[in-house]
């Protein structure tokens, strides 16, 4: 019945103060919301073990990752013949190589259509616990030499391209024009290793290879139970070192610059490595928004205490037993905790249906979406929600019932007035607001920084015309288009790839909604890394103190589909295809800081390797052309030199393309199929989107995390304006009657404001500093992989400090004015 | 009642005339003060007592300067101080009054000697060595130059409202207003501090006090009563200090 009493007490209170309830209701489910989707968010894409269906997590061994290209690199598989040989303490192994494969009917002329491949050992399905739900999974059979070319394929290839077909199985198809039986369908949502939509059994040579080769493999592994990762990783190493030290020269390109080779890492890091360092910071500043959020809902039900010190005091002297007090105090935040984490389920919830959707957008193109990049809340996150709230009540209750208990009530009976805030108070109050302008300046400087960085890149001069372009990849089935290596045909067949392209472009350009095409191996605003060149006469006594440039194959012709410009010398020609002569453009950049005096035509340049024997031979500059930046300008990979060679020489079997075109898109889209059947329709073209689109792919993530940072600005500029603003106006209305004894005493109204405005400016000057510092330090943690330009600095460490600077002056300026304004009588006898 | 000394003293230090103040509550209209007349002659110690709510506080905040009439002209020394701005108000206040306050309202993050500079602070005509020397002259007239370096909570209520008192004459104030500055007090601490304001008295100090404690009420030299915000009588008393004055 007592207690009753108090539940209803409370609710009259809240009700009484609406606004107040809504504003902590608030705080309290933006706060608990917002770590709960991070915490489901993180522990999906990055934290989380993969488990499979088993319950010791996968790894992966893979080589060191490439900073330069910002990418996994791959192992040879003589070495994971070794690591398997050799090696006890793993449990499961396989080795698989990601690739893309053209799958057709043969029963009619249907269009091939690109897949995500991936050439795998057969041990996959049983590693993953998953069977196929028709027919069977690859057995070791399938990869020796001379068994019958196998598949296993995936539901959606399956649904889409096969259209359901029941009697699939044993059925032969076309997989880059070979004949193919398929044996078995997985089911819906399968995609191990990672984004796989169709399994071949990988050649027998890459399990026991006797040799080794330029093969580029990875692997998926489980340890033994009593083994931890970190064991597990010494072993790794001291057998690394091994690996090292037995790599001939002309392996040592696949050591990185610190002679590091071999590693294990967590399975999903080992798909975000670039990333990792956005989504710990991530981490970091929802932790920080969580703790603004405590310090704000801890900070209002004190400044409520305060104001029911009179009724508490009551209370305590008609004999309340101190538990009913505590009790009483911690309903409110009980209620205020439980109604706020109620609602942090349904904004979490909401945030990650959103996240999906935003996944499957930035993946629609490419389809290379991981399979465990689907987010939801589990049980995990449940169970950290109602631990939060627990935690919450538990703070934001327990510290204002301790300063109700604390409080003298027999003075605050006898008298109220007090003559200043108590110490004890007013250094809660200083920390409290110290607390605030650091958090909020750690958060709003990242959100600033990493949005500036993203939009800035989005804006960036990539050096390109995306104006009416589109882009797309082009695949030929390396079947239909081999190439004889080291045979007399090599250059017959390199042709004969090559002309396909021509022929293209040629049918393109002849119709009128196209204006012009162009071939490159990555387009300008994508495929950055860049490889040491030296200049002939000035090589660098170790080759990477030589320049570095990013290096494209380009079609004949391509610059003016792309808007750029020959600037001196001349475009790749057909007499360029020669053995004696290899030629090579460069860009303007290069031609500048190297070639000052306009000299470079006819001057000679060359890749520089680590090791002599795979240094090329000598390309003569026959052109400069119009400076483009491959790669987001955003990635440190990202370069601003760059080298051409010339398509005919290389023939890929692969090419991406941009085409110029007046009128709709998607009567470009049309044209562009239209002439691949008429030139060959064994073609595939996949991949097509505007050149907008193409250049906003590298960066999605980010840009994706940074609409997450700016919804984190937004809530910090919220709670710490609300907050500092709370802690003032609490900390101003507690010396009141201290305002007005220096009324009484003849201070001018000036000289009250400066006495709290100079505090204020103390207050910044302390939380500025530990802010500024802390997220220098996060921020250069991110800079391993991202360029931040000094435009973005500028904003996140002058704009923000000053925005801060104006919210705390404005949050201790109207509050104290307030007061000010008071008559000093009724300052004296406030209560 | 004699209201001599209200109306035509030549020597008046404070003169208020036809002082009004009025509050209102939702649609209540309160007359705390109503049409007030009264004057305080420069060396005059004054009560003022009345029952609770009478208005006698509100008669003194408008003495202080603490709040503004309603209606009315007030003089203090010769300077007439209804229609100043706030900055000027605090300025007079700093400069002529002094206030003992019933709850001391001594800053408790400031020592006892801050506390008593913190009035001088406000004006730029003391250096810090005047300022000091001034401290502790007001601390020696009080007897409480030894705790001069301890904190307000480290004091007795006898002691704080020395302090007090201190702080109210460091400046040398035209006139010291005292709003019931016995009333939180024990007899003996009381006795103390009635004792101190004697010997301001004797040494020349206007003092105008509020009480509603008889005894405290008939040490001053004239005393005045007010009801319902009017002052209902004014006289004369036969206090031990009026005598000896």
């Amino acid at each position: 019945m007592s207690i009753t009493l108090d539940i209803k007490y409370a609710a009259r209170l809240l009700h009484k103060k609406p606004a107040f309830t809504a504003l902590t209701i608030f705080i309290v489910a933006i706060g608990l919301g917002l770590t709960l989707y991070t915490y489901s968010l993180l522990s999906s894409l990055v934290f989380k073990p993969l488990l499979l269906n088993k319950d010791s997590a996968v790894i992966s061994i893979e080589a060191e990752f490439d900073p330069s290209h910002l990418s996994r690199r791959g192992v040879d598989a003589y070495d994971f013949l070794t690591i398997r040989n050799e090696l006890d303490s793993i449990d499961e192994f396989g080795i698989y190589e990601n690739d893309t494969a053209l799958i057709g009917k043969p029963q009619n002329n249907a269009a091939t259509r690109k897949y995500n491949a991936v050439q795998i050992e057969w041990n996959v399905f049983e590693f993953s616990g998953v069977k196929p739900i028709m027919g069977r999974a690859l057995i070791a059979e399938d990869h020796f030499e001379g068994a019958e070319p196998v598949i296993v394929l995936g539901y959606d290839v399956w649904q889409q391209y096969f259209l359901a077909d029941k009697d699939i199985v044993n059925t032969s198809i076309l997989v880059d024009a070979v004949a193919t039986r398929v044996v078995g369908v997985m089911p819906q949502g399968f995609a191990f290793p990672m984004t796989a939509q169709i399994w071949i059994p990988i050649a027998q040579k890459y399990l026991t290879p006797t040799d080794r080769s330029r093969s580029w493999l990875f692997s998926y592994a489980r340890l033994k139970t009593d083994v931890s990762f970190d064991v597990f990783s010494q072993e790794l190493a001291l057998l690394n070192k091994t690996v090292v030290k037995s790599l001939p020269d002309n392996m040592r390109w696949r050591l990185d610059d610190f002679e590091g080779y071999l590693r294990a890492v967590p399975y999903k890091k080992a798909s975000i490595t670039q990333f990792y360092s956005i989504f710990i910071t991530m981490g970091v500043v929802v932790v920080l928004i969580l703790l603004l959020a405590c310090i704000n809902v801890g900070n209002l039900l004190l400044a409520r205490v305060n104001e029911r010190f009179k009724e508490v005091a009551i209370r305590i002297a008609l004999g309340v037993p101190r538990h009913r007090l505590i009790l009483q105090m911690l309903l409110e935040s009980i209620f205020i905790c439980s109604v706020g984490g109620f609602l942090a389920v349904l904004f979490a919830g909401w945030g990650l249906e959103l996240s999906n959707t935003v996944f499957d957008q930035m993946f629609m193109v490419n389809q290379e979406k991981p399979f465990w990049w689907q987010v939801s809340l589990d049980t995990d996150a449940i169970i950290l929600l109602v631990l939060s709230v627990v935690a919450m009540i538990v703070i934001t209750g327990f510290i204002p019932a301790w300063r109700a208990l604390s409080c003298d009530f027999n003075g605050v009976l006898r008298d109220g007035t007090r003559g200043s805030q108590g110490k004890k108070a007013a250094r809660a109050s200083q920390i409290l607001v110290i607390s605030e302008i650091f958090l909020s300046c750690v958060v709003l400087v990242i959100a600033t920084i990493l949005l500036s960085t993203s939009y800035s890149a989005g804006q960036a001069d990539y050096g390109v015309d995306t104006k009416n372009r589109i882009t797309a990849t082009l695949e030929l089935p390396e079947s239909s288009y081999p190439i004889r290596s080291d045979t007399e045909f090599e250059l017959a067949d390199t042709l004969k790839r090559t002309a396909f392209y021509y022929d293209l472009q040629d049918v393109l350009e002849q119709m009128p909604n196209i204006e012009a095409v162009a071939f490159m191996s990555s387009l300008p605003g994508t495929g950055e890394g860049a490889s040491f060149f030296e200049i002939e006469g000035r090589a660098a006594a170790v080759y990477n103190e030589n320049p570095f440039s990013n290096n494209e194959v380009a079609s004949r012709g391509a610059w003016n589909a792309l808007g750029m410009t020959v600037i001196q010398g001349r475009d790749f020609s057909l007499d360029d295809i020669s053995e004696e002569i290899d030629t090579i453009i460069i860009n303007e950049s290069i031609a500048n800081d190297f070639f000052p005096d306009g000299d470079a035509i006819g001057q000679r340049v060359r890749r520089a390797m680590r090791n002599v024997d795979r240094e090329g031979g000598w390309q003569t500059i026959v052109g400069v052309v119009s400076d483009t930046f491959h790669g987001s300008a955003m990635r440190t990979s990202s370069e601003q030199y760059s080298s051409y060679f010339m398509l005919d020489n290389v023939g890929f079997s692969w090419i991406n393309m941009a085409i110029h075109y007046s009128g709709s898109q998607v009567l470009a889209e049309k044209s562009l199929q239209q002439a691949i059947n008429q030139v060959n329709n064994n073609a595939t073209v996949y991949h097509i989107q505007s050149y907008d689109e193409l250049i906003s792919q590298p960066m999605i993530l980010v840009s994706a995390i940074s609409k997450v940072f700016l919804l984190c600005g937004v809530i910090a500029v919220f709670l710490a304006a609300s907050g500092i603003y709370a802690v003032a106006a609490n900390s101003v209305s507690q010396r009141t009657q201290e305002i007005g004894v220096r009324r009484a005493l003849g201070a001018s109204d000036s000289k009250i404001m400066q006495l709290f405005m100079r505090k204020a400016l103390w207050q910044l000057v302390i939380g500025l500093s530990i802010g500024i510092t802390l997220s220098l330090w996060v921020v250069n943690q991110m800079t391993d992989t991202m360029v931040i330009n000094q435009g973005s600095y500028l904003i996140g460490l002058l704009g923000i400090p000053l925005l801060i600077v104006i919210m705390v002056i404005v949050a201790t300026y109207v509050p104290t004015r307030k007061v000010v304004l008071m008559e000093p009588s009724d300052a004296l006898h406030h209560d | 009642m004699n209201n001599n000394n209200t109306e035509n003293s030549t020597q008046a230090l404070v003169s208020l005339k036809d002082i009004t103040k009025v509050f209102f509550t939702d649609d209540v209209e309160t007359h705390a003060i109503n049409n007030i007349n009264l004057s305080i002659n420069k060396g005059e110690y004054l009560s003022i007592s009345g029952p609770s709510g009478c208005g006698k506080s509100t008669l003194l905040s408008l003495l202080g300067l603490l709040d503004t009439s309603s209606s009315g002209s007030y003089t203090l020394a010769g300077h007439n101080v209804s229609d100043l701005n706030r900055d000027e108000r605090s300025a007079i206040r700093n400069k002529e009054i002094g206030f003992i306050f019933q709850a001391f309202n001594l800053i408790s993050d400031l020592t006892v000697a801050e506390n008593i500079e913190l009035p001088l602070t406000y004006r730029s005509d003391f250096d810090a060595t005047q300022r000091a020397a001034m401290v502790n002259a007001a601390l020696d007239k009080v007897d409480m130059l030894h705790r001069a370096h301890h904190f307000p909570s480290q004091l007795s209520g006898g002691q704080q409202q020395r302090v007090a008192v201190a702080r109210a004459i460091s400046a040398k104030p035209a006139i010291i207003l005292a709003d019931e500055p016995t009333g939180n007090l024990d007899s003996k601490n009381a006795q103390i501090v009635m004792a101190l304001l004697d010997q301001l008295h004797q040494e020349g100090a206007t003092i105008c006090m509020v009480t509603h404690d008889p005894r405290s009420a008939a040490r001053a030299e004239r005393m005045i009563e007010v009801f319902d915000g009017k002052i209902v009588a004014d006289q004369l008393t036969q206090a031990p200090t009026a005598i000896a004055v």
